[in-house]
């Protein structure tokens, strides 16, 4: 677990359809022109598969996903190249970078503050089956790396973790925090 | 204590070779980084991996009115063109489309991992991850390597994937199941020591059936038809084998090696071939370089003659019949009894899903079940719910399409509403396979660098506007298929559709607008029988309407059973084209933007900076109307060939090339002489010496200069009238880039 690096962070729009895979077409391709330290390369249009990424912003570190797994349509952040720092570090970094495109999306002008995501609500993936099986083990040290970060992030307020056990998945965590908590306060939350 | 890597962790599941093959490429990404590599040797190293580059990664992107430079981390580049960290797409090569249901779990692993979270089916079998970081391809391998899967020789120049009729096995009318044929040949033939030197790749199919698409044998540069004899009573196996075919820019029908090659010959002869293709073929000339090109080169007697002689030299090889002693090892095993479909009434859409997707096997009670896939591409998670299906309904014996499809063998007749069931719940239940809406697509401009037009954005479009009146469309226009490439080079294979596309680009008042030529008439059975004529670009926000205006007339003018391949050759280019004549329109940008843009892209099209001309304005140049004469001119050649006037037909292909040879030759030099030596001359100097102009297109000047018009067969016209359009082409986007240079 300690060298785990390939991070996913989902958040869930609050109102699904309030972003098109279209809409995220033009923003994210918006967003390569205008990359501020990160490497952005290409958006992928898989809106014809149906379920799970519709448009993809590639990046070179990350890439940013309009995701519709399961059902439950939201914005998933891949981290895929190494950070810095140990792992409570790289999910810190990884849960700040998913909130910053989340409040991005919140405010792109051409979506017109429609976008709006429930902050209390995250899902936590490790994207290595390797170094992070999906197992009780697992979601010990996943739990241990990442509580610390949770409580920083939700300032003190109670949540729920839960883990998809299926052997199929990969190690996943699912938070459920009381209270409403939007992308901006998290952001403050964390950076305090 | 656990493994912490995958090296360690596989190591016992990799064969030793293979293995350290991979070690040692994992050293070669290293050494390249060091720059202990020269790049094009590393670029080919990759490519032999099956690590592909992606259109981007030449470190540059156009966000639809610029070119900006995109800021990797690192220098270096992994290959020509290609920068380091740029991701790429990576190749896994699926031997005769066979798959298990472990190895489609890894598959799905690797696509969350790795890539995107898609895995996407070509139209040769193979599955494709994009957006892959050559950091983590030698950990794929590994993991692929584990269960039984090589990307080795996926790209590059080498025996690719050897692709089979998905059916093979439980078909009607094949003579006998290719399978084990495919299976030994690309086990004898991959990094065979005779395949190292190639200066091209080299495609091998193998069909059971001569009279269906079955493995599409005509259109490859080795295809195997299985054949049998009688010898002293004894039935004999063997195959029809041809050789030289292939698609590409200019389509090459196989022609006939042998009628009859028995098994114990089919190794030996395909390595002769090898030796012969990798000693003779075109090594320095890309464009040259498939062996259809050697074979139109030296004619098919002096191939055959050269083959035979390599054969009689090689030294004996066990392997060349070990296989043959247990041909039945390759047998599948239906996980369930055979059992009847029971009479109960059916809800309306399995009953419709069965009729478009369903094949009943030859072997009584079982059926193929056809996972009809929206361009080729499923999820990961869409991936692993099918191994589950699978394993709960047919066990090992999946294959992937050339129609970018997966097909499930051996479902119990029974279990067939139980599979529907399974498929909707996990978003695969789609109907329509193998009809008009389930059209194959190449990448196109997505993810190829080649890419001139949205083949993936078209394909979309039009399955949407298909999909919705799928249920009331007639059964002649039903059973169409439509084919589209994002370029002339192919990879979707529109030459062998009933109506296929390639993309290309015109320029209206100096703006780019994206086209697709439209290919009719194409015949996918007979295993690629024919290949359709090119009819002329219409921009690409008017192809919906050139399919239904296709449709529409072919549903009333059609003549009983007619064909659409019959059909188009009976109503003649001449009519086609007065049928799509106001569909080649482009209105000017100010009066209609939405044309400017692709299918399936926000952004303004461009294949450079989008921007005006020298030549922009509403004055046409010379050069441009002279171009658009040649074109002219090549229609009427395809008129001239069709009324059966061949050497009429082959002038005006070579006068077409001329024509738009001297209009480009008089921007630079306004008083060439009319005459084709003189302009021969000074567009060897002018453009093909100065690579302004496409090499591979020029070369088919040359060689239309020296081999005159006349004597030539009607194959060879054909071949001539595409070059002719081709390099007209090559004249378009040649004048686009004078015009954008500065005075």
């Amino acid at each position: 677990m300690e060298k785990l690096q390939r991070i996913n962070v989902k958040l869930y729009l609050s109102d699904a359809d309030s972003l098109s895979s279209d809409e995220a077409f033009r923003v994210f391709n918006g967003w390569i022109a205008e990359s501020g330290d990160e490497v952005l390369i290409d958006v992928a249009d898989y809106s014809h598969v149906g379920r799970g990424p519709e448009t993809i912003l590639i990046g070179h570190e990350a890439n940013y996903i309009l995701d519709s797994d399961g059902g439950e349509a939201g914005l998933l952040y891949a981290r895929k190249q190494d950070q810095s720092g140990d792992v409570q570090d790289r999910l810190r970094g990884a849960l700040a970078a998913a909130l910053r495109a989340c409040r991005r999306l919140e405010t792109e002008p051409e979506l017109a503050n429609k976008v709006s995501f429930r902050g209390g609500d995250i899902k936590v993936t490790a994207n290595d089956r390797q170094l992070a099986p999906n197992t009780e083990e697992g979601e010990r040290d996943l739990r241990a790396a990442l509580e610390p970060v949770l409580d920083e992030l939700f300032a003190g307020a109670q949540y729920a973790v839960e883990r998809d056990v299926s052997n199929r998945e990969r190690l996943n965590l699912r938070v459920r925090a009381k209270g409403d908590f939007s992308a901006e306060i998290l952001l403050a939350n964390l950076a305090s | 204590m656990s493994p912490s890597s995958w090296k360690e962790a596989l190591a016992d599941r990799i064969a030793g070779d293979l293995a350290e093959e991979i070690d040692i490429f994992e050293t070669q990404i290293h050494l390249r980084k060091q720059g202990k590599i020269e790049e094009k040797l590393f670029a080919e190293t990759r490519l032999r991996r099956g690590a592909y580059g992606q259109r981007y990664d030449n470190g540059q992107r156009n966000d639809g009115s610029k070119t900006q430079r995109l800021r990797y981390p690192d220098v270096p580049t992994k290959g020509p063109d290609t920068v380091w960290d740029a991701p790429g797409m990576m190749r896994i090569k699926i031997p005769f489309g066979g798959l298990n249901c472990e190895q489609m779990e890894v598959l799905a692993d690797l696509a969350e991992e790795y890539s995107d979270e898609i895995l996407h089916i070509t139209t040769r079998q193979d599955i494709q991850l994009h957006y892959v970081h050559i950091d983590d391809t030698p950990d794929l391998m590994r993991r692929l390597a584990a269960v039984g899967i090589t990307t080795r020789e996926a790209c590059g120049n080498s025996v690719r994937n050897i692709t089979a009729c998905p059916l093979s096995g439980i078909c009607h009318t094949e003579l006998f199941d290719v399978t084990p044929y495919a299976q030994a040949t690309m086990r004898f033939l991959l990094g065979h020591e005779d395949c190292q030197d190639f200066g091209r790749k080299f495609k091998i199919a193998f069909s059971g059936c001569r009279h269906e698409a079955c493995g599409l044998a005509n259109m490859h540069d080795m295809g195997a038809v299985a054949a049998v004899r009688q010898v002293d009573g004894v039935q004999q196996r063997g195959f029809e084998l041809y050789v030289g075919g292939g698609l590409g820019a200019v389509p090459h029908h196989a022609q006939l090696y042998s009628d009859f090659i028995p098994e114990e010959e089919l190794l030996p002869t395909a390595q002769a071939i090898a030796r012969v293709f990798a000693r003779l073929g075109e090594k320095r000339n890309r464009n040259r370089a498939r062996i259809k090109f050697l074979i139109a080169k030296i004619g098919i007697e002096e191939f055959r003659r050269l083959v035979e002689e390599e054969r009689n030299i090689l030294p004996p090889d066990p392997r060349w019949t070990a296989y043959l002693s247990d041909l039945s090892a390759y047998d599948e095993e239906p996980l369930k009894e055979a059992q009847p479909l029971n009479g109960a009434p059916q809800e309306t859409d399995f009953v419709e899903w069965k009729r478009t997707n369903v094949y009943p096997q030859r072997q009584s009670g079982y059926s193929a079940a056809t996972v009809a896939l929206p361009l080729g591409d499923l999820t990961s998670r869409q991936m692993r719910q099918l191994a589950s299906i699978c394993g709960q309904y047919v066990k090992d014996t999946v294959r992937t399409t050339v129609e970018q499809n997966i097909v499930l063998r051996w479902v119990s007749d029974a279990d067939l509403p139980q599979l529907y069931a399974a498929l909707k719940v996990a978003g695969l239940g789609q109907p329509g396979a193998g009809t008009i809406v389930d059209i194959t697509s190449c990448p196109g401009t997505d993810t190829c660098k080649l890419g001139i037009a949205s083949s993936r954005g078209l394909a979309a479009e039009l399955r949407k506007r298909l999909a919705i009146k799928s249920t009331q469309l007639d059964a002649a226009v039903e059973g169409l298929r439509i084919k589209i490439s994002g370029c002339f080079n192919s990879c979707g294979q529109h030459h062998a559709a009933d109506i296929g596309f390639y993309g290309n680009s015109r320029k209206i008042n100096g703006i780019t607008v994206p086209h697709f030529q439209v290919v009719l008439g194409g015949q996918w059975r007979e295993n690629a029988g024919s290949f359709g004529l090119a009819m002329g670009a219409v921009p690409s926000k008017n192809i919906p309407d050139v399919v239904d205006r296709l449709a529409q007339r072919f549903i009333e003018e059609r003549q009983k059973e007619e064909s659409f391949q019959v059909y188009i050759q009976r109503i003649g280019k001449r009519d086609i084209k007065a049928m799509l004549d106001d569909l080649t329109l482009v209105p000017t940008f100010e009066e209609n933007s939405w044309y400017y843009q692709d299918w399936g892209d926000t952004r303004a099209y461009t294949i450079d900076d989008l921007g005006k001309g020298e030549c922009a304005g509403e004055v046409v140049s010379a050069t441009v109307m002279e171009i658009a004469s040649a074109e002219r001119e090549v229609f009427e050649a395809q008129v001239a060939l069709e009324d059966g006037q061949i050497d009429r037909a082959t002038q005006s292909a070579y006068r077409a090339i001329v024509r738009s040879a001297r209009a480009l030759v008089r921007e630079q030099y306004y008083d060439v002489p009319d005459n084709a030596d003189a302009v021969v001359g000074e567009f060897r100097t002018r453009f093909f010496e100065s690579e302004l102009f496409s090499l591979q297109f020029a070369n088919y000047f040359f060689t239309a200069h020296q081999e005159g018009t006349v004597g030539l067969d009607a194959t060879a016209a054909h071949r001539r009238i595409e070059e002719a359009q081709l390099f007209i082409e090559g004249a378009y986007t040649c004048y686009d880039k004078i015009a954008a240079q500065p005075a």
